[in-house]
């Protein structure tokens, strides 16, 4: 199951990434990744991650029209979640993804969420686009996520609500040790398993409203911001 | 629709984050500015950098 690796782009130069992960990634090879998780993604990461992304909803706080940026939209797993008063804009990086997302969309009937190509760290909407600002299982996959949640930060409009569900290395130092050692493994299962969340929340100037935990076991973090 | 007037308020260029236009009959997106065109692939518009082509006029 071990894809190839290229190393120009599994191991960028990036020592902000660095710090935050033992485990760097390109673009490109995060691409090739869900490329071939996009078939068992739903089955590997649905049931066991669903209560954040439940949760994740209770916290965006959506009210009715406003306008919803989620980065990282996958397999479209979402999209039944949101209420229908709001309209979604969805982006991923990965075509195969999309293409799943897309299918899931159009089966469900769901007609306000669109779906975009795109670049979570070089998000392609004008400052101050979007009232709700959602990252589901995230900013551990990316190459770099100060940068995305930067980007985040920038499209969302001043007192809208920025929310990031994901997997943060332990506080507990033996099981950071462990999440530190599996790290460069589990990124070819679509993530680093040792994002630190506080290097990452200093480093963009995020403060959070509420850090929770979530998912059985609850070994995930669901952080709710307000942009100031 | 996969780029509706709603959208096209907000889109813009990944590159140099302003404003992007309609062109080539809706299947594409263009910014003025470094003229990066971004393509609509089966109604999902490709906004990355490295997949757009360059198109000064």
């Amino acid at each position: 199951m071990a894809i190839s690796l290229r190393r120009h782009d599994h191991f960028p130069h990036n020592s902000r990434a660095d710090a935050l992960s033992v485990a760097t990634v390109g673009n490109a090879f995060v691409d090739r990744v869900y490329a071939y998780l996009s078939p068992v993604y739903d089955i590997a990461f649905g049931p066991l991650l669903q209560p954040g992304r439940v949760k994740a909803i209770e916290r965006l706080a959506i009210e009715p029209g406003d306008r919803v940026l989620e980065v990282g939209a996958g397999t479209g797993i979402n999209a039944p979640l949101y209420p229908p008063h709001c309209e979604v804009t969805a982006v991923d990086l990965s075509s195969d993804m999309l293409e799943r997302a897309r299918d899931r969309i159009g089966a469900a009937g769901l007609t306000h969420i669109r779906l975009l190509e795109a670049d979570a760290a070089h998000l392609t909407f004008v400052d101050e686009s979007f009232d709700r600002v959602y990252a589901p299982y995230t900013v551990s996959v990316v190459p770099d996520p100060v940068a995305v949640v930067r980007e985040m930060c920038r499209v969302c409009r001043r007192g809208g609500r920025i929310v990031i569900l994901n997997h943060f290395r332990s506080t507990n130092r033996l099981l950071a040790r462990m999440e530190q050692a599996i790290s460069p493994a589990t990124v070819h299962i679509g993530f680093k398993a040792d994002l630190d969340r506080q290097m990452l929340l200093e480093q963009t100037g995020l403060r959070p409203l509420s850090v929770e935990k979530v998912n059985v076991p609850p070994i995930w973090s669901l952080i709710t911001c307000i942009k100031e | 629709m996969p780029v509706d007037s709603e959208l096209l308020e907000i889109l813009a260029c990944p590159n140099c984050k302003t404003p992007v236009r309609l062109v080539k009959n809706g299947a594409a997106l263009k910014c003025d500015q470094c003229h990066r065109v971004y393509p609509i692939k089966d109604d999902i518009p490709v906004m990355l950098i490295d997949e757009a082509t360059i198109e000064p006029e």
